[in-house]
């Protein structure tokens, strides 16, 4: 084999899913009525905005080769806390700060402290006490959860203060803030994870760790700083969640975690560790996203779009099985 | 002997019930390879790792440049100028050979004040270390998964004569390594030695440790049961000290048994 090929073919295989993603997207746009739209293609980015920033943080632990079952509860607790204090109906109490537009930075500052303080535990737990990343965030998952059912009574927070709202609403190039928001976090954190030290000790802890700690990186504390980031991150989707949806309910995002978990996988990280890179995962959620849009159109019932998901997980994992195998042929 | 790099007073290491290492004394001068002899479980791994700072010491005392040292990280071993090559190779398969050359000590340039990977600089000293080496890789950018056994264990002999340092620790370095690459290998210690760096390195290969060492040192079951100058002794007398059949030169084996 020239090297020539060789390098068409890694080429391939390290962006498959963008492959992937365009295949699918002519696939629909020719067979699929009304498919082929701007407003279809704005939809897809816009629709998967709170799933893409889930994602992000998800990866990053994933990536350094442990795991954050607790990123939906996350974010489902950051979204509450900015409905209760923002929204004006239900259980908000509409707290009201001049001038007006300063509840836009103290939201998001509560959101992220929020989520970073449960990935704050998360990382003190697993990384210093050493405990289990699968159960710590599974109970974080359970009991984040139950506080949001808990301080919310099971009721709702509605009517988000305009300023906020503002973001859900404004739109740029087509697309709303919130999107935007989204696309710029794929951007600042695919820097962070492929350009600075720290992304790279980062992707070298989730392939060996030993050797990471005899290189002299400090591995506890990159990885606790992953659990933070995470947990932050998935404070900022519940604020998406939250200017998406004007409000917050105590089942604000269930089942998101499956379907971030589906496009991170799809997305070509390994459960592993140590394999993966941001843009692919945001392809991974397009990809999603363009999936579900296309059953919209075709007036499939929804149901059917956990069949498709779950098809798809499966079909990413055996896609990566079969892309190591086509490696270790290639090496 | 030279002005002592690093002096060990009775090292001991327990892991649980098991005693590895029963009060180990020897020391290691400036410029000065000493090889590290003994049989399987004589516990030269676990010594090499209490100096590198991956284990600590259960008791004993150690100076370096004469002062107290006692190393609770591998981090900080680094830092007092203490590199190490361990028996079970330390390279990240999942990222390239210059992601593993400079791991942890990476080139960067800030752009806004974000410190940004110099990928270009960093793959520009690999390329240069790597040739005065003699080493060939095939791309720098290929995933080390994708490379030899005597590839992989050439990166990590490249990255510590590349780093030097003050002490260098050599677990079973040339494992995996062919007849030439080997040869190469005991040259670069010898070069590194010439500059006053010092070098522990333990092979199971008699003719390597003459070729290359001025002093041995033999361990049986966690004491020194030898510590003699290279060319005070004969390969037949070092192995009668390893397998315990003679207790030729110093140590405190003799009181133990
Ligand atoms: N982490 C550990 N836990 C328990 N026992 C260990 C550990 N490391 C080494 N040992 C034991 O210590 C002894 C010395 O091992 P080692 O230093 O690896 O020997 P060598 O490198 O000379 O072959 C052996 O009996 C080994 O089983
Ligand atoms: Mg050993």
């Amino acid at each position: 084999m020239t090297p020539r090929t060789r390098r068409g073919i890694e080429f391939v295989l390290d962006n498959l899913v963008w492959f992937m993603l365009l295949f699918v997207l002519i696939v629909f746009s020719t067979f699929v009525p009304n498919y082929f739209q701007l407003g279809i293609f704005a939809n897809i980015i816009e629709a998967s905005s709170v799933l893409g920033v889930l994602s992000i943080g998800l990866s990053l632990v994933i990536i350094a080769g442990h795991m954050d079952l607790s990123v939906e509860s996350v974010a489902a607790l950051s979204a509450m806390a900015v409905g209760i204090l923002f929204c004006s109906a239900g259980i908000g109490i509409g707290v009201q700060l001049q001038p007006e537009w300063l509840a836009v930075p103290v939201s998001l500052l509560v959101a992220i402290t929020v989520g970073g303080l449960v990935g704050l535990l998360n990382g003190f737990l697993i990384v210093r006490m050493k405990m289990n990343a699968f159960i710590i965030t599974l109970a974080s998952f359970i009991w984040v959860r139950g506080l949001v059912v808990a301080v919310s009574g099971g009721r709702s927070a509605q009517d988000l203060a305009p300023a906020i709202r503002w973001f859900g609403i404004q739109r740029v190039l087509g697309l709303p803030l919130t999107a935007w928001i989204a696309v710029s976090c794929f951007i600042v954190f695919s820097v962070l994870m492929a350009k600075t030290p720290y992304g790279r000790h980062l992707k070298m802890i989730g392939g060996n760790e030993t050797a990471t700690y005899r290189a002299g990186i400090r591995v506890a504390r990159n990885l606790v700083i992953a659990f933070v980031l995470a947990g932050a991150i998935a404070g900022l989707a519940g604020w998406l969640l939250t200017v998406r949806t004007s409000g917050a309910t105590a089942n604000l995002g269930v089942g998101l975690l499956f379907n971030a978990f589906a496009a991170v996988v799809i997305g070509g990280v390994s459960l592993k560790g140590g394999v993966g890179s941001l843009p692919g995962v945001y392809a991974g959620v397009l990809l999603l996203s363009s999936i579900n849009t296309a059953i919209n159109l075709m007036g499939l019932p929804a149901n059917f779009t956990q069949v498709i998901h779950g098809l798809l997980v499966l079909a990413a994992v055996m896609l990566d099985t079969l892309k190591q195998s086509v490696r270790r042929r290639l090496a | 002997m030279t002005e002592p790099l690093l002096v060990l007073e009775d090292i001991r290491k327990n892991f649980g019930a098991i005693e590895a290492l029963k009060g180990v004394s020897f020391s290691i001068g400036k410029g000065e390879v000493v090889a590290l002899l003994g049989d399987n479980g004589a516990g030269k791994s676990t010594l090499v790792k209490i100096i590198a700072g991956g284990h600590e010491a259960s008791s004993g005392r150690m100076l370096f440049e004469g002062r107290e040292y006692r190393a609770k990280t591998p981090a900080e071993g680094k830092a007092m100028g203490i590199e190490t090559v361990y028996q079970d190779l330390s390279l990240c398969t999942n990222v390239d050979v210059v992601s593993n050359f400079f791991m942890g000590r990476e080139i960067t340039r800030r752009v806004l004040g974000i410190p940004i990977l110099d990928e270009k600089a960093m793959e520009r000293e690999v390329a240069k270390a790597l040739a005065e080496a003699g080493t060939r890789i095939p791309s720098l950018r290929v995933n080390v998964e994708h490379l030899s056994g005597g590839q992989r264990q050439a990166i990590e002999l490249n990255r510590f004569v590349h780093w030097g340092g003050k002490l260098v620790l050599l677990d079973e370095p040339f494992a995996a390594l062919g007849v030439e690459q080997t040869r190469r290998g005991l040259e670069m210690i010898r070069h590194v030695a010439s500059q006053g760096i010092g070098v522990v390195i333990i092979t199971h290969i008699m003719q390597q440790a003459f070729q290359v060492a001025d002093r041995i040192v033999v361990i049986r079951q966690g004491v020194v049961a030898g510590d003699v100058p290279t060319h005070q002794t004969t390969p037949d007398a070092v192995i009668r000290m390893i397998t315990g059949e003679a207790l030729a030169g110093t140590g405190p084996a003799a009181a133990k048994r």
